[in-house]
Formats: structure tokens, sequence, C-alpha cells
């Protein structure tokens, strides 16, 4: 491939990819998201291979055949969707192919089983666009993932892909800066700074050398928002960047990636060595002065280098220890250098932001909070995945409407945004609108935008327990409030929840959480309260309950509860007192059996074994 | 450790390979660990001491970094390595119950290697595949909607 | 050196630009505890958050560690509001948590009527003696001394100083810089017999040619003399015999 070095062979290139594309050609559009693959994608796409070869339909002359990236409704998957048709088809078995290429790809019937089915009303829907899970959504920054072929750059030039470069280029970097300013784009890492602002602080600061850097150490569990985008639509991120670096006077770039997100590494790597043999990155970009690289870095599995400061200390190849901000990283960043850090997800808005202009974007959202945001909507919900609605939308909109509601028809309960840093919304707050502000004023706040949904058995001291349990094993041990305090707060709650709790406790925290406001290091401590504080706020009386009443009301600490056998819903399968690891339950075939309290561990496996939903837990 | 665990001789020509196929740039240190890691299936001190002579980096840095990062093991890990995720979806599905229920079959605590030293078991903060909660991932293969009562049939497969 | 004036405590004092306000506070008489600052290192501070002061700069009041907060025009300092008191308060009692055998720690807490804390104490296997963790140690050992002997080691709870593979570390030189550093007293170093032992290793000592009396690492000679081309000869003589 020679490289492209105008904005004329560059349209000229686009236009012969398009006319090699045969337009209503019939296609099938497999999902090799780590969701799907998990569940089959692989073999699923063996099996079209060779049964479109088997019939004799050549791929690509006269069936299109693709793997793309996650679609986003994961729970489903394997998906395969065909085109132009539109249809989708899930949980997509290998045996199921034949059938589909026969009766779907060659002939225009649609396979029943095969499509989604609302489980509240039944109702069957074949339609991908048309399943609600979709249709309320509004898809900008998720706008090619499941189009593409993330191992294709060709795909994202027919995608209108590196349009928003070659536009940049004709601008002046402080207009594209004023242009990104006026879209209200702020980060969707976390914190929700004004995009823009930074870029403008970066530039104003003095100096021969500026970098930019995109964050991908998407660490909030329950988050995988930027897994979805560098595995499925690696040159988006790649496009904002380039375009970032020209706005702020970079000639280098940094992607941090998750160690534990090896696909979508591979994905960037791929990408990134198309970009540089078209010339989207090296040398004089597309004929102009700008030259610009990028390179890839490998996070250690560390959640505290998703911290900005402690990100670049990783990226010199130091250990990710975070430092003080009272000096800005837009003035001393990486390497002491003016740098601006953005997430994947504020990068990869950036191109289509220049493409159609500040305005259109502007046009989603609300006042505070422009244009549209990905949540990963998972816990105890129907439909769980991506979903990108425009801020704004409700969360019960979020869990009712799209999500589903929630999972076997239990009462809601909360959501938790924000992971570790974030807190809990009650149901009572659930008609709250999604937006930076609203969730910070919330006790919670946006974070990457995981959105867990718990329910009537989900217990919010056990939350707020596993939030801090896990901040104690990612604190990097710099500070003191961090490194000691935490560990005291997991006793405290862990007391709670095995029945020594106190009355003074819900105090104690209290005062531990200001302690680790006011003086931890860095964001990973100074917002660890938060998950303590939203439900003491929202939930107290079930702490009060766990302390006073020795109950979790909930059904979930251990030391709290018991099991037993519903004696009436018991059909005496044997199935649980054969499974059953202490050998603890009796009873006669056909007759009820019973559970010996004594020497039960509470380990669960009757519950999930039994058929009859007779395992009581009280 | 377990007792049975070999300790592979190290392959030093692979630790060299390893560190010349990157720029000598102390940038490149963190991910040439995660390549001793994945060649060795930890890093070896060794390894460690020649990369601290290849780079000019002091020992005593390069150490600091193999033990602040949770993706490098100094220690040798079983034949297999199985990540029960511990992220909040998977959390709430019950994933505490299936780790207990691993350690319980193989008789081995969290964060340590069987025995026999075909498995390590793992406990990890959310591996991103929230929507298939809960989630075991044995080397590079991720199992979703794990069960309780079925988590044991996954493992079976690598005995 | 450009001097501002900056408010600390309702006074106005005279400071220098970007210096951190800890330093600017002594300077005018004013004391802020701190444990984990040194003057002369630039990178330390940050870690034991006992400096901790209320910096009110652009309408805006934050809660700030004073170690390493620069001074900057319009910045007015509060060292000991009630807030400040009382999480500092909070610090020192999770200090006292982490090291019950530090005396530095122990009379710190108790002057902010801390005598024990309502907290577990790190003790048995998580006993760190009384180490503080706040890396004043490898930072002199590599900013000042130049060898990066030791490190800060692992995460969390577990952080902690020490030699590389926990073996002796070849680049130690045995000067005890880390020990002069540490302000709680947690490294222990013993001169016995004309052989020095820290951090498990030991070093034989060079002795003064008038006095007789051991006083250098002959280690450490080697190192000065190879680094900074010093004659060798100017070691012949302990400090006092020069």
């Amino acid at each position: 491939m020679k490289a492209i070095t105008s904005f004329e062979q560059l349209e000229g290139y686009r236009e012969r990819v398009k006319a090699a594309q045969k337009k209503d050609l019939p296609s099938v559009l497999i999902c090799f998201g780590t969701g799907c693959q998990a569940n089959g994608a692989v073999a699923v796409a063996e099996a079209f291979r060779e049964e479109i070869e088997r019939k004799g339909l050549k791929v690509d002359v006269n069936v299109g055949f693709k793997t793309t990236g996650c679609h986003g409704y994961c729970e489903n998957g394997p998906l395969v969707v065909l085109r132009p048709k539109d249809v989708l088809y899930l949980k997509v078995k290998p045996k199921d192919v034949p059938e589909i290429v026969e009766k779907s790809l060659v002939g225009s019937e649609i396979i029943e089983k095969l499509v989604y089915k609302d489980v509240n009303t039944g109702e069957s829907v074949a339609q991908y666009h048309e399943i609600p899970f979709y249709k309320y959504q509004k898809r900008i920054a998720l706008r090619n993932i499941g189009n593409v072929d993330p191992r294709s750059i060709d795909d994202y030039l027919l995608c209108d892909g590196y349009k928003g470069l070659a536009r940049a280029l004709t601008m002046r970097p402080e207009d594209i800066v004023s242009e990104v300013e006026k879209s209200g784009l702020r980060g969707r890492g976390g914190g929700g700074f004004p995009t823009g602002t930074k870029w403008r602080s970066c530039r104003a600061v003095d100096s021969d050398v500026r970098y930019v850097m995109c964050n991908g150490d998407e660490g909030d569990p329950g988050a995988f928002m930027d897994r979805s985008i560098m595995e499925g639509d690696p040159h988006s991120v790649i496009e904002g960047m380039i375009i970032g670096g020209y706005a702020v006077g970079a000639k280098q770039g940094y992607i941090y990636v998750r160690d534990e997100y090896p696909l979508a590494v591979k994905n960037l790597q791929a990408a990134l060595a198309d970009a540089r043999a078209m010339g989207f990155l090296g040398e004089n970009i597309l004929g102009s002065d700008f030259s610009f690289d990028i390179r890839i870095s490998r996070g250690g599995g560390a959640f505290v280098c998703g911290e900005s400061s402690a990100l670049m200390r990783s990226l010199e190849g130091k250990v990710g220890e975070p430092r003080a901000k009272y000096i800005r990283s837009v003035e001393k960043g990486l390497y002491d250098k003016p740098s601006v850090l953005n997430n994947v997800e504020t990068w990869n808005n950036i191109p289509v932001i220049i493409r159609n202009g500040a305005d259109w974007y502007a046009s989603f959202g609300t006042r505070g909070s422009k244009g549209t945001k990905v949540f990963s909507l998972v816990g105890k919900v129907n439909n769980t995945g991506l979903v990108e609605v425009p801020m704004g939308i409700s969360i019960r909109e979020l869990v009712e409407k799209i999500g589903g509601g929630v999972l076997n028809g239990k009462k809601f309960k909360a959501v938790q945004t924000g992971g570790p840093s974030g807190g809990c919304i009650p149901d009572s707050e659930a008609d709250l609108p999604v937006d930076f502000d609203s969730l910070t004023q919330a006790g919670s706040m946006m974070g990457s935008g995981g959105i867990i949904v718990m329910d009537e058995n989900t217990c919010m001291v056990d939350v707020a327990k596993y939030f801090i349990g896990f901040l104690v094993e990612e604190s990097c041990g710099k500070c003191t409030p961090c490194r000691d305090g935490l560990p005291r707060m997991h006793r405290i709650l862990s007391d709670i929840t095995e029945g020594r709790g106190r009355e003074e406790d819900i105090e104690t925290l209290t005062e531990l959480c200001d302690v680790l406001t006011c003086a931890a290091l860095c964001g990973l401590g100074s917002s660890a309260a938060n998950p303590v504080l939203s439900t003491v706020r929202y939930f107290r009386d079930e702490y009060e309950a766990h302390i006073r009443d020795g109950k979790c009301p909930a059904g979930v600490c251990k030391s709290l509860i018991t099991y037993s056998i519903d004696a009436a819903a018991c059909t005496g399968c044997t199935l649980c007192a054969k499974k059953c690891p202490q050998q603890c339950i009796t009873g006669e075939r056909k007759g009820a059996h019973v559970i010996d309290a004594s020497a039960c561990i509470k380990c669960g496996v009757c519950k999930d074994v039994c058929n009859f939903d007779a395992v009581r837990v009280e | 450790m377990g007792a049975n665990v070999q300790k592979n001789k190290i392959d030093v020509k692979k630790i060299d390979r390893i560190i010349k196929g990157y720029d000598k740039s102390e940038e490149s240190l963190l991910a040439i660990l995660q390549d001793f890691q994945r060649a060795f299936q930890y890093v070896p001190e060794e390894g460690m001491k020649r990369l601290s002579r290849a780079m000019g980096v002091p020992e005593s840095k390069i150490y600091a970094m193999g033990t602040f990062y949770k993706a490098l093991s100094l220690k040798p890990r079983g034949k297999h390595t199985c990540k029960v995720c511990m992220g909040t979806a998977c959390h709430l599905k019950g994933a505490g119950q299936i780790l207990e229920t691993i350690e319980r079959e193989l008789k081995v605590k969290r964060n340590s290697t069987t025995e026999d030293g075909l498995f390590t078991v793992e406990s990890v903060n959310c591996v991103g595949a929230c929507a298939m909660a809960p989630v075991v991932v044995v080397d590079e293969s991720y199992a979703g909607h794990v069960r309780q009562s079925k988590v044991m049939d996954i493992l079976d497969k690598y005995k | 050196m450009e001097k501002i004036t900056i408010i600390i405590d309702g006074k106005q004092v005279e400071a220098v630009k970007d210096q951190p306000v800890l330093m600017a506070a002594r300077e005018n008489g004013i004391d802020i505890p701190a444990l984990c600052h040194h003057p002369e290192l630039e990178s330390s501070g940050g870690s034991c958050r006992v400096c901790l002061v209320e910096a009110v700069q652009g309408g805006r009041s934050r809660i700030v560690t004073s170690c390493n907060y620069p001074v900057r025009a319009g910045l007015e300092v509060n060292t000991s509001t009630d807030q400040v008191m009382k999480i500092r308060k909070g610090v020192l009692e999770l200090l006292l948590c982490r090291v019950p055998d530090s005396e530095v720690v122990r009379g710190l807490a108790s002057k902010y009527g801390i005598d024990e804390p309502r907290f577990f104490k790190d003790e048995g296997e998580n006993n760190r003696y009384k180490c503080i963790a706040c890396s004043l140690c490898t930072q002199v050992c590599e900013d000042v001394v130049g060898v990066s002997a030791i490190s800060m080691q692992n995460r969390g709870v577990e952080k902690a100083p020490g030699t590389p593979f926990h073996k002796d570390s070849q680049a130690c030189i045995g000067c005890g810089a880390c020990a002069y550093a540490c302000p709680t007293g947690a490294i222990s170093m013993k001169d016995s017999k004309g052989v020095r032992t820290i951090w498990g290793r030991k070093f034989k000592m060079a002795a003064c040619s008038v006095c007789g009396k051991p006083y250098i690492p002959q280690a450490q000679v080697d190192w000065i003399v190879k680094t900074t081309g010093k004659d060798r000869a100017f070691f012949d003589k302990c400090p006092d015999h020069r």
C-alpha cells in the first residue's frame, strides 16, 4: 500500500473502495467481540464459511461475510446480522448455520426460534433496529461497531473514516480547539472535565514538546465500553488522537491499554500499522507539515493506573504511583511536559465532532452534558450489554425501556454507577436524568459509565464492603489514608456483615470517609468514600438491620442467614443432596429433603442446583 | 506453592531475545516484563537481572515494578491459570460462591497454585465481560454465565 | 527566585514563588508537623499526609499537603482550622495503627489526643515495625547517593522499602543515608568492631589513620572515588582529623 499524500488521493481511494463494494449484496455479519467469542462465535463463523462454500455461494462476490466488533448485546451472543434485511439472530449455534443460509440468506424466510423475544410481552422482533435494546439508542461513539471489521481500514474508510482528520488538517489548530469547546464534549473517563478547555490549557503552556495520551486502562468493574471501542473500532480512537495531536501541537501519542484486554491490543496494533502504511501516521500526514505517531503501552494490572498521574508514571516505565496534582498534567504531565490525557470514548467522539460540526454534537444531551454516553448496563437486568443514549435519559428509562426491566421479575432496588468511585442510587431517585452533574449531586458519579442494576436480593452493606475490599487490593500504598484507612473501613464493614456490628459503627465509618475524602493523595482514595456514604445515605435501615437485629434483609450475608428447604416445593429429586459438599442434606427419594443447619456451610450449591426453587434463604 | 511445580530451567537466550526486541528505553520495561510473564508463566529473577544490565536500570527499580503490577508474578505459576472475575456484575451474580467452590474442590486458596501444579487460581478485578456475568477465564478462554454447580465441569476439561 | 507575599494563619509573610508552603511556613516561624518531607529532596513528601493545611486560592478552599503545595500569588493558608485538626488527627490515628511501635508517631498522635487508636493495629505478620512507607529512604538512596540499592516494593498495606529479590543488594555501599533520613528510625544500622550491618549486609569500615576509629564503609569510599574522582587519600582521616 502506498502512502496517501493528499486529500484528493484519499477521496480517490475511498471512491475505489466504495466501487469495489457491491451495494445490495446479501451479507452476514458475525460479532467477534469477547462476549460472542466466548459463546462460540468462532465456530459459528467457521460454519458459515463452510456452508457458503459448500453451497457454491462465493464470499465477497455474491455473499458478503464479515466478522465485526461488539454489537453490545453480549447477553445473547453469538449475534448474527443479515444484511440488507437487517435481521438479527441471537444465540446462534453452528448447527443453525445451514438453516440460516438456506432459509434466510438464499431465501427470505425468518427463523422464528432465533429471533429476539421480549421477556415481558413474549413478542418476537426480527428487525435488528426494532429491538427495544437498540431502538432507543443513539449511536455516535458506537457508530461503527458491529458494522465494520476492526481489522480492515477500508471498512473504516467506507464509514467516512479519516474524513474528520482531513477536515482538521485544513483548519487552524486553535479553531479545532474552539470547535471541541463549542461541542460541549466532557471527558468520558469519569470526571467530566471539558475536553476543549483541557486542550486549550495544554496549548497555552510554552513548550517544544507536548504529548497526547489515550487512557484505555478501563478499570471500573462493571464497565467495558472502552474495551468494545478499542476492539471493535480502533481507527476511531486513532483518528481522534491524530486530530488532538494536531490541535495541541503534539508529535507523539500514547495509548495505554489494560493488560486484561488482549484483543484490544491486537486490534489497535493492527490498526496503527495500517494507518501508518496509508500515511495517516508518520511524517507529513496527508501531505501536510504535521507529523505524528502513536505508541501502545500495555498496563500491568493495576487499577490505580487509570488515575492520570499514575498512568503517566507507568507509561514512563515506572511503578504506577500517583503524584500530587497541584500542578496539572496539562502543564507538567508525561516526562514533565504539557500533556493531554483523554479516555477512549472521548477520543472516539472527536472525529465525528470535527466532521459533523460542534452544533450537531451539541444538539444531543442536556445543557451541562452534551452528546451521548455509552453505558454498560449490567447486573440484575434482562437485557445486558452496551447501550448508547443521549445524556439526560433517566435511570428508570435505561433500566426499564432498554434493559427490559429487572431480571426474573424481581423488585428494582438501586443502580450503582461510577465504579469504586461512585455510589448507589436508589429506586426513589431513579427518575434522575443521567448526566455528569445530576449523578454527582446524588452522591455518585458518572465514572466511565458502568450502570449496575441491583434487585431486592442485593445487600447494600455487602456492596459497600465489596467496593472497599476492591480498593484495599488496588491501593498503591503511597499515602496513609488510603493504605491504612481502607483496611480499617473494610474491617468495620466485615464486622457488620458478620453480625459483630456496633451501634457506633456507622458514625465511625463516616469519620473515616471524611479522612479519606480530604486527605488521600489521589482520586482513588479521595472518592473511595462514595460507595459507603451513598449506601449509608439511602439504605441506612439496612445497615441498622445488620447491626441491631443481626439480620441481612436481602439474604446475602452468610453469617446472618440460614438455608432451609420448603417441604411443599421440594419434589424429592435428591439433586441437592447429591451435590451438597457437606453431605448435610437428607431425605427420601420423592420425599421432602431437610438441611442439617449445624453442618451447613452456606455455600449455596443446593439453591443453585434446585430446579423447583425449593431452597429458602432467610 | 505446590510442591510439584516444576521450576522450568530458564532459557537465558529466550530472555535476551525478548529484551533485544525492544528499544533501549525505560518505556519498554513493563512490556518486556510482560513478555517474560507470557514466555515463562512468571517473571524469573534471572530475567530481571539481565534486563537491569541491558537497560542500565537498577535492579531495585525493576524488582519494584515486578512486585507492584498484578499482571506479573514472581513465582512460577501452574500449568493453567484460572481467573475468577470479581467485577461488580459478577459479584452480584455469585462470583464469590463460584470462587469458593473452586477453592473447595481444588483444595487451593485464591491466588495460589494447586498441589499438583495444574492450576493457579486467581481472583481478578473485572475482565470487562460483564454482560456474561459471572465469568471464569481459563488461560485465554472465557466462560460466561457460569453456575456454581457447573464450574468444575469447565475446569475438568483441563485435567 | 521571585518573592511574593502570601497569608499564613492571618499573617502576611514573604515566600518564594513555587516553594512548598511547608517551607514558607517554617521560615516564618509557623510550625506544621510533617514526617515524610525532606527539604533537600525535591521528590519527597505527599505520602504521610500529616502536614495538611487549608489552602484558599481563587476563592476555592481545599485541604492540601503543605509539603508539596506550591506558593503562588494570592494564596491564603490556614494551618489549624477545626477541619484541618480533625483530619490531621484522623491521619495520625491511622499511622498509629500501622506503627504502634514508633515513638515518633506515638508522640505526635498523643499531642492530638490519641493514645490508643480505635481500630485494629498491624501486628504479627503485618507488623512493619516503625516504617510508615514514606519512601524517604529510597529517595535518598536514588537521588542523593545515586545507587538505588533499595526501592519501595509491593503495593497497598504491603508497601515497604527493601533490597531487590530480598537478597543482599550488590548496589548498596553501606553509607547509611537511608537510616539517617528515616523519620521514624525504622531502618536498623549497627556499627560494631569495624563492621557495619545494614539491610542484612555487612560492610567493612575504613579506619581513620589518626584516631584509628572505623568511620566509613570501604565500599562507600570506593564509590565516591569512582564517581567523583576524589583522591583516595582524602579518606585516610575521619572528618574530625582532616
